[in-house]
């Protein structure tokens, strides 16, 4: 595929480029980054999105864009939220994956010495949901008011404080939510599981602050170098993943009733007025309530595990809670006037000016807090990346190490990690990332998102 | 020829190309190999029994959502299965079932969660040697 240099950060795929695109493609990279991305599909992917009936501004693609299914991971793109569509496929099947960072009171010099104990603690209280079960027992109505309102419902159980749900996107709550647009079966595949981490790149990163690069914002959230932060990087189970698997199968019929057409039958898509369209976007909302909720159940026991290895005393503020898998109403600026949007983000981050913003590194490198910038609202509708991108597929990460060698690495590194697969670890292993480094010099150089802090992981609790 | 899977190459998520002397062969391939991203399926026996039903407006969707079921077992009631029977298979649905047992941590080696069976480069269709299915699941 041919691309149109714009600057050192910037490339253009042109609507020309393929019969059906409405508008251009914005890919965010360096040239070492394109390279790897050039390597899959996700090129070809970011500009069927660019088909994408209704869409408005450009189809963007974040530097960590690999190739998904329909939508590339790692793409944004926005509809008009009168003529547009929604598409599950935008938004995935782990509707409100994300990942929320709580700070501690306690250094990097405190917790070396239990580290073991702290990261067998983690592993202990926070169940991966895979053969294990949730510690908490929820009822029809418990999942629906879950669904309804969000981690409000967890603070009301005691589990965590209104603080919480202050530094949480949306306030763990997205309007408009619809325990009934949920389907039965998608009740009962998420019900036993909150609470509960998952597997494949979901994590609990135990971290340090290794680095810092905005000092101000670091003082006002008490950063510090060598401080202690809790990385939660997971989302909505079984529930959200039977949401998406019912309404790509819902709106893959609809489509024909609208006389649509896409590229790819993964990005089944619906008018967004139409019945189809608002009964995704009510469920999709509940769903990602439910994640929210989740991710606070998971921090009330991360919490735990921390008092019962340091004391009562340490306390662990949520610092925030972003989503990175999502489609949500916003209002953005586009040729010069405001319109409102519906803005798919798959696996890419809300980044608004001042916003935290976190992308995580692979389980050897190092993660990053960044604030959103003023460059994300001109250019990506208020959004950068989500990571570090895969770069190997999951057999060629397999290939040519052990689970025990991985493990053995990493300890000899500081870092201590415990898994309840094999695969947990082969899979995820550092190498089958991009340079987490590269991925935010682009988001940082664009001027989409700032460098706030490094941090580097010391515990990780692998699904 | 015997029924077979292997899997493909994806940067994020897994593929399996299934193949069978007929299309029924060709979906209970398919499902082996999705059982196999999920467990070692060497370790389990047929030991329970579940009915499979799986409708859609077209093949693909019927396979995709056949595929989907064996997730759903797993996810609600931890069932693994290790055989698999197709009943009928006309222009609305497909029927069968699937014998296993429930996956127990301490005897059964879990490999890989899967989120959902996917349309993407989806293919159903005739072979040289009977048919292939090939999809890709989100992992």
């Amino acid at each position: 595929m041919q691309l149109e240099k714009i600057d050192d950060y910037r490339w253009l795929i042109p609507r020309t480029y393929k019969a059906g695109m409405r508008t251009d493609a914005m890919v965010y990279a360096n040239e070492r980054l394109l390279d790897a991305i050039r390597k899959d599909q996700s090129l070809e992917q970011a500009a069927n999105v660019a088909m994408l009936p209704g869409i408005v501004g450009r189809a963007l693609a974040m530097p960590d864009i690999h190739q998904g299914y329909g939508f590339p991971i790692g793409g944004v793109a926005a509809v008009d939220a009168q003529t547009g569509v929604v598409s599950p496929g935008g938004v995935g099947f782990d509707i409100n994956c994300g990942v929320r960072l709580l700070s501690s009171s306690l250094t990097v010099k405190d917790v070396k010495p239990r580290l073991r104990d702290l990261v067998h603690q983690l592993f202990r209280d926070v169940p991966s949901g895979t053969g294990q079960t949730s510690r908490l027992s929820v009822s029809d109505s418990d999942l629906n008011q879950i669904l309804e309102k969000g981690p409000r419902w967890a603070i009301e159980h005691g589990m965590g404080s209104e603080a919480d749900l202050d530094n949480t996107e949306e306030r763990g709550c997205i309007a408009g939510a619809d325990a009934y647009a949920v389907s039965p079966r998608a009740k009962l595949r998420g019900k036993p599981q909150l609470g509960t981490l998952g597997s494949g790149n979901h994590f609990l990163e135990v971290q340090y602050v290794d680095e810092i690069f905005d000092t101000a914002t670091a003082s006002r959230l008490n950063l510090a170098e060598g401080k202690i932060v809790l990385l939660i990087h997971t989302g909505s189970r079984g529930l959200g993943h039977q949401v998406c698997t019912d309404y790509v199968s819902q709106l893959d019929e609809a489509m024909r009733r609208y006389d649509l057409y896409i590229p790819d039958r993964q990005l089944a898509c619906a008018p967004i007025h139409s019945p189809e369209g608002q009964r995704y976007l009510k469920a999709m909302a509940a769903a990602a309530n439910f994640a929210w909720t989740n991710r606070q159940c998971i921090a009330h026991s991360a919490r735990g595990a921390f008092k019962r290895i340091f004391g009562d005393a340490t306390a662990m503020p949520l610092i925030y809670d972003v989503a990175h898998n999502i489609a949500k109403l916003e209002t953005h600026f586009v040729d010069g006037k405001q319109k409102r949007v519906l803005v798919h983000r798959k696996g890419a981050t809300r980044a608004f000016p001042g916003q935290p913003v976190f992308i995580p590194g692979s389980m050897g490198t190092a993660s990053y807090f960044l604030l959103g910038q003023e460059g994300s609202m001109r250019e990506t509708f208020g959004s950068a990346c989500h990571g570090a991108g895969r770069v190997l597929s999951r057999s060629a990460a397999k290939k040519g190490t052990t689970a025990k060698e991985i493990q053995k690495e990493l300890e000899s590194r500081g870092i201590i990690v415990e898994s309840l697969t094999r695969e947990g670890l082969t899979e995820e292993k550092p190498e089958a990332y991009k340079d987490i480094e590269a991925v935010v010099d682009v988001v940082h150089n664009a001027g989409l998102a700032a460098r706030v802090a490094r941090l580097k992981p010391i515990g990780v609790i692998k699904g | 020829m015997a029924a077979e899977f292997e899997f493909l190459e994806h940067t994020s998520d897994i593929g399996v190309l299934a193949q069978g002397s007929n299309r029924n062969e060709a979906l209970i391939a398919a499902s082996q190999g999705l059982t196999s991203i999920l467990v070692n399926p060497a370790d389990f026996k047929p030991l329970e029994e579940r009915f499979f039903k799986a409708s859609g407006s077209d093949e693909a969707a019927q396979i995709v959502n056949w595929l989907n079921e064996i997730l759903f077992f797993f996810d609600t009631e931890g069932m693994i299965f290790v055989e698999f029977a197709i009943e009928s298979w006309n222009a609305n649905e497909v029927v069968g079932h699937a014998r296993g047992e429930r996956f127990d941590i301490d005897r059964h080696e879990f490999r890989t969660a899967v989120k959902a069976a996917t349309y993407h480069q989806f293919e159903s269709r005739p072979a040289p040697h009977g048919w292939e299915i090939r999809v890709f699941v989100d992992v």
